[in-house]
């Protein structure tokens, strides 16, 4: 019967999922099983404020997610978010410190607290303008770019805190930002700051120009060019964009930690990468979306909170981790061959 | 019939190759002797690619069969094709720049035993196969050193030292001065005198003439002659056997041309180009036709930003956008040479390909007016009769033709007043082809120009008001499209005859 409707020439409609829909959902169907297969196991997991711990613990990764997805999508690599993490918050804390400390490391510029931080991302943009410069001008992969500019970053973080810390001397109006709780509740406003984030992110990616070029790029650079599309300009967008995120993050850890550490941030920049990629954003661009980036980070979250929960030696994590990418990764090439056959 | 009869070192019998729709080698039987020149000539189209791609290995033929060296040859890979006899050299050069001649020429052939090297007389072998064809080139020499047409050689000698006594040689002097050409002819006459027997494809008849036995002329994939070299009559002889009377001729003057010249180009010179110089008016689809690397798209992507350039070009009276991007803010549009890989973003949708070109059409503050969009597809789907289920079928999916079409659909959606098609039906079928066609008159007769960069002369007489004849980089002549077209001229032209041989 339906087979007489089906080959029907109807007004052609939208039945179809796109392919990124797809692999979304599953991502998500994943992370909800994951979920209760856990609850089963773990005491205690099958717990509504479980849930929103799974995101708002994760905050600073799904936010940095948002701008390595979009760079992934074009088809470059940004391993430097997590070096930017750290710099941008040593940056603020300096920047901050009051002058007159007792001690190099706890005597900084002693600028107003608005005025650090807008500086402070300020430093974390110029990271971002030298991955652009290096990929866009003189045509370096980006891998190695960025993988040389995460340790720029770090460097320089590591030089200004002398290897250590920088937590003293520090005003008042710090540690604001990072530990203020909105609506009454315990969630933070970093954490509505990244819902903030990801609902404006799905409707760029979705709706709006910008996003779209930056699927067009990924998915054929040299037909965007011949179609118009100024690819250099959209790139050196995207690693500002996404250096500015990965600024905005090291300047909230560091208000919420009210200091500023050189080793802050460390290999966030490749969790930002494993959840993007068990999201379904594919490694040679012009695919994927940042909603499956965010319950790729789910997966991760609930894989490592569970092996905590079964009080499994921390040493575990890294296998159980890599065990979940290898099959999240193997499924979704899986399903989606399956699907396009 | 003598004892001075040579051996044929290769036959096919009946080689035939279907393609869904076309049959591009037709029931082809000849054969080759040992220790000669043998040419293969035809117009683009004619077959000879298909031809040497069963040869080689890289194609199954349909039907028929293939005998080298006196045994049976089933090649499945082009390294079984070497084992069986028959070498390549293929227009891009497949030597490894960072090694030395010596170590390129030994390249795969290594004799190893657990990993390590095992010396044997192979490099003193290798050594004197090219002190034989060309004692010039120094086998310490690092391979980057080299010029282009030393590297041509040094791959002629790893052919020749792999043991292979036929070497197929696919247009080898486009890229080569004429220097160089008459040292690659002396290497080709010495491999004769070693037992080795070339296969030469090139459209330059000229050279032909100078180097070549025997012929083999193709033509809409059949096989016309084989013959001595020494019986055909001349140029003008050749080009009749190549293009017999076949050349369907349906252009019917359009008489709507409009007298303003929307496009002008001065003096434009490249790498390959040749201070060229044209202009294009209102209304008229004009035509470039050459053979392959004649500069066609050079001159394509030089109007449209997409390649730097010298020279001067004028549209509407102000300097040509130097990017495309400032070429379609201007109106100008282009469907590249290469649909899949320049023209298309294959991964996506129709509806995600049509827009890009023209993004203020369908957006607000740089948000998509989503239904602007999918009416645009439909839009175009309906007016180009793209064959498909819906606009959301991923562009991958579609046939050559209605791929073609969805780029052009891009090009259109861009309201661009000059459309630059490079090869526009290239790997299209005839249904698609005249519907494409159809689409290019309407568009001059709406008065947009269009220029056509074909290396079909059927395409370009068909539907082109005026033609440009290119050959190496340089306008040739002009012509007039009309009843009254000397096809011979014309081949002469294109293939490097100066203008006293046609006559």
């Amino acid at each position: 019967m339906s087979s007489v409707t089906d080959t029907l020439p109807t007004r052609p409609t939208r039945s179809k999922m796109s392919d990124e829909g797809f692999i979304s959902s599953l991502v998500a169907a994943v992370a909800i099983s994951l979920f209760l297969i856990a609850s089963l196991l773990v005491p205690n997991f099958f717990q509504w404020q479980n849930v929103v711990n799974l995101v708002t613990n994760n905050w600073a990764v799904i936010a940095l997610g948002v701008g390595v997805s979009f760079l992934l999508v074009s088809g470059n690599f940004d391993l430097s978010v997590g070096g930017i993490v750290a710099l941008s918050g040593v940056l603020s804390v300096w920047f901050a410190q009051s002058t007159e400390g007792a001690n190099a490391l706890s005597t900084g510029l002693g600028l107003p607290y608005g005025l650090a931080i807008a500086c402070a991302l300020l430093g974390a943009l110029a990271i971002g303008a030298l991955n652009a410069l290096f990929v866009v001008r003189f045509g370096i992969p980006s891998i190695i770019v960025t993988l040389g500019t995460m340790m720029v970053a770090r460097g320089i973080a590591q030089v200004i805190t002398h290897g250590s810390q920088r937590n003293t001397n520090l005003p008042e109006a710090f540690g604001y930002l990072g530990n203020l709780s909105v609506f009454g509740t315990s969630i933070k406003f970093p954490v509505v700051l990244m819902g903030l984030l990801l609902v404006v992110a799905i409707f760029v990616e979705r709706k709006m120009v910008f996003g779209r070029i930056t699927y067009w790029i990924g998915a054929n650079p040299e037909a965007a060019t011949l179609s118009g599309i100024d690819r250099a300009r959209h790139i050196t967008k995207l690693y500002l964009f996404s250096a500015g995120i990965a600024g905005v993050v090291g300047i909230l850890l560091a208000s919420e930690y009210k200091s500023g550490f050189s080793n802050r941030g460390l290999l966030m920049e490749f969790d930002a990468l494993v959840i993007a990629l068990l999201g379904g954003v594919a490694i040679a661009g012009g695919f994927g979306s940042v909603i499956g980036m965010f319950f790729g980070a789910i997966i991760l979250a609930v894989v490592t909170s569970a092996a905590t929960g079964l009080v499994l030696s921390p040493d575990w994590q890294f296998i159980l981790k890599a065990v979940a990418v290898f099959l999240a990764i193997v499924t979704q090439t899986w399903a989606l061959a399956r699907r396009n056959k | 019939m003598t004892e001075e009869q040579k051996i044929s070192v290769l036959s096919v019998d009946g080689l035939t190759k279907d393609y869904p729709g076309v049959r591009a080698v037709d029931n082809v039987t000849f054969s080759i002797q040992n220790s000669v020149v043998h040419c293969l000539v035809g117009e683009n189209g004619a077959g000879k690619s298909t031809l040497v791609k069963m040869l080689t290995g890289a194609l199954a033929p349909t039907a028929g069969a293939m005998t080298v060296n006196g045994k049976a040859y089933v090649p499945t890979s082009p390294q079984e094709a070497r084992d069986g006899g028959i070498a390549t050299l293929f227009q891009e050069l497949h030597v490894v720049d960072e090694l030395t001649v010596l170590e390129n020429l030994t390249l795969g052939m290594e004799k190893s035993r657990f990993g390590f090297f095992v010396k044997s007389d192979l490099e003193d072998r290798v050594t004197q196969t090219l002190a034989t064809i060309e004692p010039a080139i120094d086998p310490a020499a690092r391979v980057s050193t080299l010029s282009v047409a030393q590297k041509q050689i040094v791959e002629i000698a790893r052919a020749a030292s792999s043991g292979a006594n036929i070497i197929i040689m696919d247009e080898p002097t486009a890229a080569l001065s004429e220097r160089e050409v008459a040292r690659l002819f002396t290497v080709i006459r010495r491999l004769r005198e070693n037992n080795v027997t070339v296969i030469y494809i090139s459209h330059k008849l000229d050279e032909i003439f100078e180097l070549g036995d025997t012929v083999t002329v193709m033509r809409d994939g059949k096989h016309i002659t084989t013959c001595p070299l020494s019986d055909v009559d001349g140029r003008a002889e050749l080009i009749e056997l190549m293009i017999g009377r076949t050349v369907f001729q349906s252009y019917s003057p359009r008489g709507k041309i409009g007298d303003k010249v929307v496009l002008k180009a001065e003096g434009l010179n490249t790498k390959l180009l040749k201070d060229v110089s044209f202009d294009i008016k209102e209304g008229e689809i004009i035509g470039f036709y050459g053979l392959v690397g004649a500069g066609k798209t050079e001159v394509a992507r030089a109007l449209f930003g997409a390649d730097t350039f010298d020279g001067k070009v004028i549209f509407h009276g102000k300097p040509g956008g130097k990017t495309p991007k400032e070429a379609i803010a201007q109106g100008i549009a282009l469907v590249p040479e290469e649909r899949r890989t320049q023209g298309l973003f294959t991964s996506l949708t129709i509806r995600e390909n049509v827009p890009v070109m023209n993004l203020p059409r369908v957006t607000q503050n740089g948000v998509f007016k989503a239904e602007d969009v999918r009416a645009a597809a439909e839009e175009f789907v309906t007016q180009l009769g793209i064959a498909t289920s819906s606009i959301e079928k991923h562009t991958e999916k579609l046939s050559g033709g209605n791929q073609q079409k969805v780029v052009l659909a891009k090009c259109l959606f861009s309201q661009a007043d000059l459309l630059l098609l490079d090869e526009p039906t290239r790997g299209v079928d005839v249904g698609a082809k005249t519907e494409i066609y159809e689409i290019i008159k309407d568009l001059a007769n709406e008065g947009n120009a269009v220029a056509v960069f074909s290396s079909e002369l059927e395409e370009v007489l068909g539907i082109c008001d005026r033609v440009f004849l290119m050959f190496d980089g340089c306008l040739q002549e002009e012509i007039e499209n009309g009843p009254n077209v000397d096809i011979a001229h014309i081949l002469n032209v294109v293939t490097g005859g100066q203008d006293e041989d046609a006559r």
